[in-house]
């Protein structure tokens, strides 16, 4: 019956080969697992500037701003909240003030360039603006890198000395985050994390909303930074926007366009050759456009002729034999598992009871000793034929129960070093 | 379908540039592909109008290889081109001489022959299970195949145990043949039963003179002694739970089962008839021994199939059918295991009743691996615990032995490769002592 051995070689064979590749997967996953949790703790503590209430004047919370809007109150700055990109725009466009928009990317896309309209003497505070953003504002400054976290930094960090007075009087502040970098004419400061772009706009972005925010605000020079950044004796304008600014709806609402016109919504679909304007949501994709149409039919029928291939495969050239398997019991199957229950148990006076009546058994029987002979005799013929001291044989033979594994692995040991002395087996295969 | 139509369908579409329009393209190449599909399908062969039939080899033992061969006949009138899967049991170790993934071709009213190597891996029947034929279409796109058509043609090839103690029948032979008093070493074979008269010799015992037998003749007769003949031999095979244990690469019962054989041949030759019985919970075979010709044989036969079943050995069913069957005194062999267990709680309650009407033998397969466990120089902290098991298991089989023994019953307890010999001997030495 050598069929049923086969399995048993075969999961032995399987078995090296399967710990062999948990060798490599353990510390890949862990690996992984380290990064997928890095990941989501920082996405998770990160402030999301898509929250309503995200540095927000009115909001208590951590990512809001009430803190930075009570020290701007206390310091005289006439301070208003403006929850819609259009009111803000026209509060800020009646006299020069500084326009604080805290998550330019709420702001829709065709809006950004009415930002550059603002009076001459404006300020325009940006926080982490992103490239489209940037591009769309027209500000010749583009992000170069950033860091996993804020940190506080010197204002002369980088090696090129501040030139914005604000900065200069907060000293060290929490703006580490999101680097931009522009031509000689913007002021860096902060190794690059706070610039201003002068123009008829003066445009400020910072690198993170830290300063800002509730949590941090108190730290290093971050509210001297944040109330000298929007304080001063400009009014404060603050675009609050609680959800994406919707897209501008007509002409009528905006005073003048001024570069290029609005792109109106639903254009486009009317006339499919013409290029698709970048900013209109309901668009074509433009994949489709880009190849010929037998390409797409092309790319259809190999589907089709894969989905042939599939059906060919998927039918088996008839089912699966299965076969009832013999019993198979191991060898000395009960033995085994009555030594784990012993040594679960800790049974080591029953197992060295066991060892020493089999050895006696095994030295009376070889030395023709009867049964009945007394304990010490017994020890004192085996010391003698052995060669050994009497007393150590009888604290083998008689002693008392081991305390430990290992003083029983030393007893059995002895016990099978005299017997083996002693009286030899006549054949490995039989005992009688 | 085949693979075909898929490349034919992807060649096709590299004529879609030239298509006026491409997704009609699509349509019509897709409907023509399918339709040649169905039209080449239609023209196959269909599966249930083949016959299938089998033949070859019916037995074959354990380790050897036997051939069955498959005949495929195609009594349509059109050309079969055809894949065939013969499945076998994986146990059966099949290897077609045609692989299933090579095209058959078989011409109008012409008849395949698909050899099938079986090298069995284990013991007992091992059935064919299901064929399948998917026949494909002239243009090899379409194809049809159904399950049960044709229907599989049965075929059960009975694996034989190994018999590997065959290699001891010779000189086991050359004993009975001494003890016979056939081969000349003693002069006369030193049985009880009295067998002829003949003249006397040079060299006879003068003790075996018979002298109312000279008085009648001129001559000096001596009588002649034989052992005994036509005596009754029951194996009794244990397929219990016991028997299930592997000692070795076999389970104890295909050890039992050798010793068996080995026995039986042996007590054919010497005149005496043997039955068989195999018995765990129920009567699992049973093998009376008229028509001594074919005995071993239908004896192989008989016990090629059985297997250990995981239960109780009842022994109280064993006892109650040997007396049954068994008017006459017989030598009852028990091949099963030494443990406490099942001998004292099964065998022991039963025992006087069948030691008083037969003479008993326990034959029962050691395990090495018991005894390498108790005599090993421990060398790990588990090894202390496992010898002392192994004492323990031990003492338990000599307490069994002992219980045995005051029944009058004979016990070989030896090593599994040594159980066949050393039954053997036993059954010779009872026969020479005349104790059968």
């Amino acid at each position: 019956m050598t069929a049923t051995v086969v399995p048993e070689t075969a999961t032995s064979a399987t078995s090296a080969p399967r710990r062999r590749r948990y060798r490599l997967l353990v510390p890949l996953g862990l690996a992984v697992l380290l990064l997928v949790t890095t990941f989501v703790l920082r996405a998770v503590d990160r402030p999301d500037a898509d929250e309503p209430g995200f540095l927000s004047p009115v909001a208590t919370d951590d990512d809001g701003a009430s803190r930075l809007a009570e020290a701007l109150r206390t310091q005289g700055v006439p301070l208003r909240r403006e929850t819609a990109f259009e009111a803000a725009l026209r509060t800020a466009r009646a006299e020069p003030s500084t326009l604080f928009v805290p998550a330019p990317a709420l702001v829709h896309p065709d809006l950004l360039d009415d930002l550059t309209t603002l009076p001459p003497g404006s300020r325009l505070v940006l926080v982490e603006p992103s490239r489209r953003v940037l591009a769309e504002l027209e500000a010749p400054v583009e992000p170069a890198g950033g860091r996993w976290a804020a940190r506080a930094v010197p204002p002369d960090a980088g090696g090129t000395p501040c030139r914005l007075p604000e900065a200069v009087r907060a000293g060290p502040a929490a703006i580490d985050l999101q680097r931009y970098a522009g031509p000689a004419e913007v002021d860096s400061c902060y190794g690059g994390a706070l610039l201003r772009v002068p123009g008829r706009v003066e445009v400020v972005l910072a690198g993170a909303s830290d300063p800002f925010r509730n949590d941090r605000i108190g730290e290093w020079g971050n509210e001297a930074l944040a109330t000298g950044l929007l304080g001063g004796e400009r009014p404060l304008v603050w675009l609050d926007l609680p959800e994406p600014a919707p897209a501008p709806t007509g002409p009528s609402w905006s005073p003048e366009p001024v570069t290029g016109e609005p792109a109106p919504a639903g254009s486009g679909r009317a006339d499919r050759p013409n290029p698709p304007e970048a900013a209109d949501p309901p668009r074509e994709n433009p994949l489709w456009g880009a190849f010929p149409q037998w390409f797409w039919a092309l790319l259809v029928q190999l589907a089709l002729a894969g989905l042939l291939v599939v059906l060919w495969r998927a039918r088996r050239l008839g089912p699966p034999v299965s076969e009832p398997l013999p019993v198979t019991v191991r060898s000395a199957e009960t033995v085994r598992g009555r030594a784990r229950l012993y040594r679960r148990a800790g049974a080591r006076d029953t197992v060295a009871g066991t060892l020493r009546a089999a050895a006696l058994d095994r030295l009376t029987t070889r030395l023709n000793l009867p049964p009945d002979t007394p304990d010490d005799e017994v020890a004192a013929r085996v010391a003698e034929r052995a060669g050994t001291d009497p007393d150590r044989v009888a604290d083998l033979l008689y002693g008392p129960a081991p305390e430990k594994d290992r003083e029983l692995l030393e007893l059995a040991r002895e016990l099978d070093a005299l017997t083996r002395t002693l009286a030899p087996h006549p054949s490995e295969g039989d005992l009688r | 379908m085949t693979w075909r139509a898929g490349l034919l369908l992807g060649a096709g579409a590299l004529t879609l540039p030239a298509w006026p329009a491409p997704f009609l393209g699509v349509a019509v190449l897709t409907s023509a592909v399918l339709l040649l599909v169905l039209l080449d399908r239609a023209m196959a062969v269909p599966p249930d109008a083949l016959t299938v039939t089998r033949s070859g080899e019916r037995t074959v033992r354990l380790g050897g290889t036997a051939t069955v061969t498959l005949h495929l006949a195609n009594p349509t009138d059109r050309t079969l081109r055809a894949q065939v899967r013969d499945a076998w049991v994986p146990s059966a170790g099949a290897h077609p001489d045609v692989p299933p993934d090579r095209l058959l071709t078989v011409p109008p009213g012409g008849t395949a022959t698909l050899p099938v190597r079986l090298t069995p891996t284990r013991r007992g029947d091992r059935p064919a299970v299901e064929l399948t034929v998917r026949s494909l279409g002239p243009m090899r796109l379409g194809a049809r195949q159904r399950a049960g058509a044709p229907a599989t043609p049965r075929w059960t090839l009975r694996v034989l145990p190994r018999f590997d103690s065959r290699r001891h029948l010779p000189e086991k032979l050359a004993r009975l043949r001494v003890i016979d008093g056939v081969q000349v070493t003693r002069g006369r074979g030193h049985g009880t039963e009295f067998d002829t008269l003949r003249e006397y010799a040079v060299g006879d015992d003068v003790r075996s003179i018979d002298w109312r037998g000279s008085a009648r003749r001129a001559d000096v007769l001596v009588r002649t002694w034989r052992p005994e003949r036509d005596r009754r031999l029951v194996c009794v095979l244990d397929t219990g739970r016991t028997s299930a244990v592997r000692l070795g690469d076999e389970p104890r019962l295909d050890t039992a089962i050798d010793a068996a054989l080995l026995l039986t041949a042996l007590a054919a030759r010497a005149g005496d008839r043997v039955d068989l019985l195999a018995a765990d919970t129920e009567i699992r075979a049973r093998v009376t021994g008229s028509g001594r010709p074919a005995l071993l044989a239908r004896l192989v036969d008989a016990v090629a199939p059985l297997q250990p079943a995981l239960a109780e050995t009842d022994f109280e069913l064993i006892a109650a059918e040997v007396l049954r069957r068994e008017r006459q005194r017989s030598l009852v062999v028990l091949f099963t295991a030494l443990e406490a267990g099942a001998i004292g709680d099964g065998l022991l309650p039963v025992l006087p009743r069948l030691a008083t009407r037969h003479r008993v033998v326990l034959a029962a397969a050691g395990d090495p691996v018991l005894n390498r466990l108790a005599t090993a120089t421990p060398a790990g902290p588990d090894d202390p615990y496992a010898a002392a098991s192994a004492w323990r298991a031990l003492a338990e089989r000599d307490r069994v032995r002992a219980a045995l023994s005051r029944y009058g019953v004979t016990v070989v307890d030896v090593p599994g490769h040594r159980l066949a010999p050393a039954v053997a001997d036993t059954y010779l030495r009872l026969k020479s002592l005349g104790r059968l």
